[in-house]
């Protein structure tokens, strides 16, 4: 038997790694295409914050000695400008444009899928332990049908046609993403200093991924998924009832079960938070010296978060905010603002009460809402949330319309770009043929969150059953 | 009693002329200070040619030089009202179809598809000229063809035609007579429709059609004086006519050899003509005109030659609200004193905020004005900040290894 499960475990880690090069292969091979596939100019994949062409202008206004962000092209960080500008300029004979920038975008797409991989088989040894803790005869009995949802995640990931299209398409979503699946992965392995920093670069390069926070505390403090406090508390009050503690060293076996664990450590916060506070200074003040010439930090703030907050680029892309600003009158924009982006906050609290023994999936609901609802999103975004989706897949495994999801992304995928030819190239459509795709890519992503969520709340409900009938059995 | 009356009926005199004096000194004032308060803007050209038949080609081809060195020096066509009273280029009569020459080597074609005539044919009278000086159109009239200037604009008017004493003629049936000319400019002058104005003419005693101007800012040059005939330059045999005139000839030849960048000035240019080559005497009138003409470059009129002001910040929908922040920079020899005037705002907003932070007292405070004094005194921003940025690996590292 052994030899032959060892066989077979080497088997499906080399499907895995197969299919890993393959999709690596496959970037390559649309990063050297001989014909001008044109992704960096569709909406969808870049927007005034990831695109690299404004990277590459605001780079060059930096060369000049001018301010990287007169001329209102670059929106981003400083530091990114440092980093990727650079390699924005090196032209190499014969190779395409921009060849190391698709690299680096390359590289961090692979390393998003390898910390995915690494995060869910975090939280699939949570997920057995638990169930073994809850001694889940149903679930506990068969291992083999927990299917390994990293590897299955980072290929979602990796093959996920918007990863490629972002990837390939010269965006700096996959920089984003990478700083966001950092912290989430820190906060998995309970790694204070790197959840700290995955956060405060998230946090600096991209504005919304602040929100996070409070999935970050949770996992710090509990722990990684693990179904909720009341079934452990049930279980025990199974067992206290089976055994009554009669001797006293009855009562000791009872404490001296494996802990329980739902107690909220504040040490790991408490580390993180400082984490945090250092990392944070240490970006502000490099932020501050290099736009110490030019007004300093609270400039760089109004152009960049400022920017982001006020959506003063009307451009089209796949969001649902260009459409109504671009009508709005000037004395209720401010309103419209504070609404549009309340809609995010406002969906923070009451979730992370309902979800709060699951910050993982938390994460994955904030950032989906967030995709959603930001001032400027891409299908970078959706990326990042769709590959996180397949870390859950044991627990959203009944998860209703996922057939009709997939082919409506796949259908919005696909009109989008018809859309915005008719409108902006042929003329013969006008916004709204493409703002209704685009409607319809958010009432999709609506539907995705809240399936999920029910169908992870359905899942923990299943959870609770044969509890429940054990102890009503008892009674 | 009737002392204390003249008394003060002469005070009553004596204030009312001290009032009736401040009053001009103030009118006067105003008038130097409202005229010298408004900035040059932009340049207009009026460009009419008042003859038509085959037979004054000369006319038309003036026009159509003036009006083609006009734009040669920068003043685009929104801002030219070309007015032609007959059509020489499609002439059944012209030899060379769509083609307008001022010399007999025909270097030049002076018709081409950027040549916009506002008004043509029979559109060119005495009614629209002068509702095109004063502005008062009918409603339906288009933009095209209204003078649109302002209190900042030089406008260069130039007439060719047939003339006489006192007059021009317009289309062999009317005329335009110079007080009605003299009226038309002083209706701008109190509508504010031009900072200066050079009036420039090219017919037989010409100086007598601007003899009644009086509104000031006003200068006139004619080719001719009361008595004198303006003459043609000469005939070109091909195409059978007289192809231009003698002063505008010599105004060419001025300009052709001129760009925008030149500034020459109006003096140049009015000493430029010879009474003898002319065969009449260019007569220019001055005495409206307060400027030095030795100053004046001919491009404030003939040319469109703006200053540029250099700014940096961007166009933002939220422009109202963020005014202040615009920041204007002089041309490029007073930019170093701008960038210090840059560098020295910081350290003078950071002594205030030392003074400020001194009264409110706060630990974090202190620390974040020494964390940014530090940061002043970084030098070299670039190799810092990559410092910094390659820096952030190894602490990452040591912290995780540490597990703090």
């Amino acid at each position: 038997m052994e030899p032959k499960e060892q066989s077979k475990e080497k088997k499906e880690k080399l499907w895995f790694w197969n299919w890993v090069i393959a999709s690596v292969i496959f970037r390559l091979v649309l990063i050297y295409f001989p014909k001008n596939l044109n992704l960096a100019s569709r909406p969808e994949v870049s927007t005034p914050l990831t695109s690299l062409r404004r990277l590459a202008e605001g780079y060059w206004l930096k060369q000049l000695s001018m301010y990287p962000y007169a001329g209102s092209m670059y929106h981003g960080s400083p530091l990114l400008l440092s980093l990727l500008g650079p390699l924005t300029v090196k032209r190499i004979e014969g190779q395409p444009d921009h060849l190391l920038c698709s690299l680096v975008f390359v590289i961090a797409d692979i390393v998003n899928a390898m910390l995915i991989r690494a995060t869910s088989q975090n939280l699939q040894m949570e997920y057995t332990r638990s169930l073994k803790l809850l001694d889940h005869v149903k679930l506990s009995e068969k291992p083999g049908k927990i299917i390994p949802s990293g590897d299955i995640a980072a290929l979602v990931y990796l093959w996920n046609p918007f990863t490629i299209v972002a990837c390939v398409g010269l965006s700096t979503s996959p920089i984003e993403n990478l700083a966001i699946i950092l912290s989430l992965y820190g906060a998995c392995k309970r790694q204070a200093p790197l959840a700290a920093f995955g956060w405060v670069i998230a946090t600096h390069l991209s504005l919304y991924p602040a929100i996070l926070i409070i999935p970050m505390i949770l996992l710090l403090g509990y722990g990684p998924d693990t179904p909720p406090r009341k079934l452990f508390l049930q279980r025990r009050n199974v067992e206290v009832g089976d055994n009554p503690p009669n001797d006293r060293c009855e009562r000791e076996e009872v404490v001296h079960r494996p802990e329980l664990p739902h107690v909220f450590s504040w040490r790991p916060v408490i580390h993180f938070l400082c984490w945090t506070s250092l990392w944070s200074v240490y970006v502000l003040v490099l932020c501050g010296i290099s736009v110490k010439q030019y007004g300093g930090l609270w400039e760089l703030f109004k152009r960049t978060y400022g920017f982001m907050l006020t959506v003063q680029d009307l451009s089209p892309n796949i969001g649902v905010l260009w459409y109504f600003f671009a009508e709005v009158f000037d004395f209720f924009r401010n309103f419209f603002l504070i609404v549009f982006h309340g809609n995010i906050l406002f969906m923070m609290l009451p979730l992370a009460i309902r979800l709060k023994h699951r910050p993982c999936f938390l994460a994955f609901v904030y950032i989906a809402i967030s995709s959603m609802l930001k001032s400027y999103p891409s299908v970078g975004d959706s990326a990042l949330y769709l590959g996180l989706l397949g870390l859950f897949v044991n627990e959203l495994a009944d998860m209703q319309f996922s057939f009709f999801l997939f082919c409506g992304y796949v259908g919005v995928s696909l009109l989008s770009p018809v859309m915005h030819n008719l409108w902006i190239w042929r003329g013969t459509g006008n916004a709204n043929f493409y703002f209704a795709t685009a409607m319809a890519y958010a009432c999709l992503q609506i539907i995705l969150v809240v399936e999920s969520v029910s169908a992870m709340l359905n899942h923990d409900r299943t959870l609770r059953k044969p509890l429940t009938e054990l102890q009503d059995g008892k009674n | 009693m009737r002392f204390k009356m003249y008394g003060s009926f002469r005070c009553r005199m004596v204030l009312l002329l001290v009032f009736l004096l401040l009053d001009c000194n103030f009118s006067n004032c105003l008038a130097d200070t409202s005229s010298e308060a408004t900035m040059h803007t932009n340049n207009w050209a009026v460009l009419v040619c008042t003859s038509r038949f085959w037979f004054n080609y000369r006319h038309m081809a003036n026009t159509l030089s003036l009006y083609r060195t006009v734009k040669r020096l920068g003043i685009p066509d929104e801002r030219i009202i070309l007015m032609l009273a007959d059509d020489m280029a499609c002439n059944a009569r012209n030899k060379y179809p769509a083609q307008v020459f001022n010399n007999e080597n025909h270097k030049l074609n002076l018709y081409g598809d950027n040549v916009e005539v506002d008004y043509r044919g029979y559109e060119v009278t005495v009614e629209n000229f002068l509702r095109v000086l004063t502005g008062r159109h009918e409603n339906a009239v288009p933009r095209s063809k209204r003078l649109l200037s302002d209190e900042g604009s030089h406008i260069l008017l130039y007439m060719t035609g047939h003339g006489g004493d006192e007059f021009l003629k317009f289309q062999d049936s009317e005329e335009l007579q110079s007080h009605d000319l003299a009226d038309a400019v002083k209706q701008m002058k109190e509508k504010r429709r031009f900072k200066e104005l050079l009036i420039m003419v090219d017919t037989c005693q010409a100086a007598t059609l601007f003899s009644q101007l009086q509104s000031p800012g006003v200068l006139a040059i004619g080719s001719s004086m009361k008595g004198e005939n303006s003459y043609s330059h000469h005939l070109d045999s091909d195409v059978g006519v007289s192809v231009v005139d003698r002063f505008t000839f010599y105004t060419l030849g001025f300009f052709e050899r001129l760009n925008m960048y030149n500034n020459d000035s109006l003096m140049s240019l009015f000493s430029s003509y010879n009474p003898s080559m002319l065969m009449s005497t260019a007569y220019y009138r001055t005495d409206l005109y307060q400027r030095h003409l030795e100053e004046v470059p001919v491009t404030n009129f003939f040319g469109s030659v703006m200053e540029m002001i250099h700014t940096d910040s961007a166009y933002s929908l939220l422009s109202r609200k963020e005014s202040f922040r615009v920041e204007i920079k002089m041309p490029a020899d007073k930019s170093v004193p701008d960038k210090k005037r840059l560098m020295d705002k910081p350290s003078h907003l950071d002594q205030i905020r030392e003074l400020n932070i001194e009264d409110q007292h706060g630990a974090l405070k202190r620390t974040w004005s020494t964390i940014q004094k530090e940061m002043e005194k970084v030098e070299d921003v670039d190799a810092f900040v990559s410092y910094g940025l390659v820096l952030i690996v190894p602490l990452l590292t040591v912290s995780m290894w540490l597990k703090w």
